[in-house]
């Protein structure tokens, strides 16, 4: 069953319209493509390509504060009681 | 699989449980001795990061999401750890190749694709349960993203 990946074939029982469903939730969480009038209904290899670039946009931010991170954690002392006054006084 | 009535559920944890889970990746990596020496800062780096994804992993729900058990198995297979899943999803990306009709879902299909080899376990997935699982991974990871962040701002000087 998980082989049918033609949609025109609804064996599986998913329909088109829930996977449009899906696409216009996956695209209410887009920054880039939140703000868009509903008149103009953004294409759904559009969506997904915008999903792509920010997916990479966020493990690039992983990346870049790990190596912050790194560097702030080198200090053993002060660090430690920093880490949680910083997280328990957002 | 008749899931036609129930809404999507793309609900992610507080913030808080994302933070406590890194926290606690944080402070056992900080009780190795080869930690905290000044030299080995790339490879400091790279068990921040991987504790990162790990935590957020856990925090989402272990085991419970595709993505998320795929992360897992993935950082247990370099540490050697053994790690017990119910299922294994066959891979079912082949068959997608061997049509050649070109459609308009071709296209969406390629961008399909490529999201596959970004989210974690993607290869696995149906194109319909590939979408639900990347608005998951996506929220889950603006979460840790967040929480990184809200580390770094605590951590740094004033």
């Amino acid at each position: 069953m998980s082989g049918r990946r033609s949609r025109s074939r609804q064996s599986s029982g998913i329909s088109e319209d829930q996977i449009n469903d899906l696409i216009i939730k996956l695209q209410q969480l887009l920054p880039e493509l939140r703000n868009s009038r509903r008149s103009d209904k953004v294409s759904a290899s559009r969506v997904l390509q915008e999903t792509c670039s920010y997916i990479r946009n966020l493990h690039r931010e992983v990346d870049d504060l790990s190596e912050r991170l790194s560097e702030l954690l080198a200090n053993t002392d002060t660090a430690q009681a920093a880490l949680i006054r910083s997280l328990l006084t957002q | 699989m008749a899931s036609a009535d129930k809404p999507i559920n793309t609900d992610v944890p507080e913030k808080d449980v994302f933070a406590l889970h890194f926290l606690q990746s944080l402070s056992n990596l900080r009780r190795q001795n080869t930690f905290n020496s000044p030299e080995k800062t790339n490879d400091r780096v790279k068990k921040i990061k991987k504790a990162a994804y790990v935590s957020m992993a856990r925090a989402a729900g272990g085991t419970s999401r595709l993505w998320s058990r795929a992360l897992l198995r993935r950082a247990a297979k370099e540490t050697n750890k053994v790690v017990r899943f119910s299922r294994r999803k066959k891979r079912v990306t082949w068959l997608r190749r061997r049509s050649n009709r070109r459609d308009p879902v071709e296209e969406e299909e390629k961008e399909a694709e490529r999201l596959r080899n970004l989210v974690p376990g993607g290869g696995a997935m149906e194109t319909s349960k590939l979408i639900e699982e990347t608005a998951y991974y996506i929220k889950c990871l603006s979460m840790q993203v967040k929480v990184m962040q809200c580390l770094v701002d605590g951590l740094s000087p004033k």
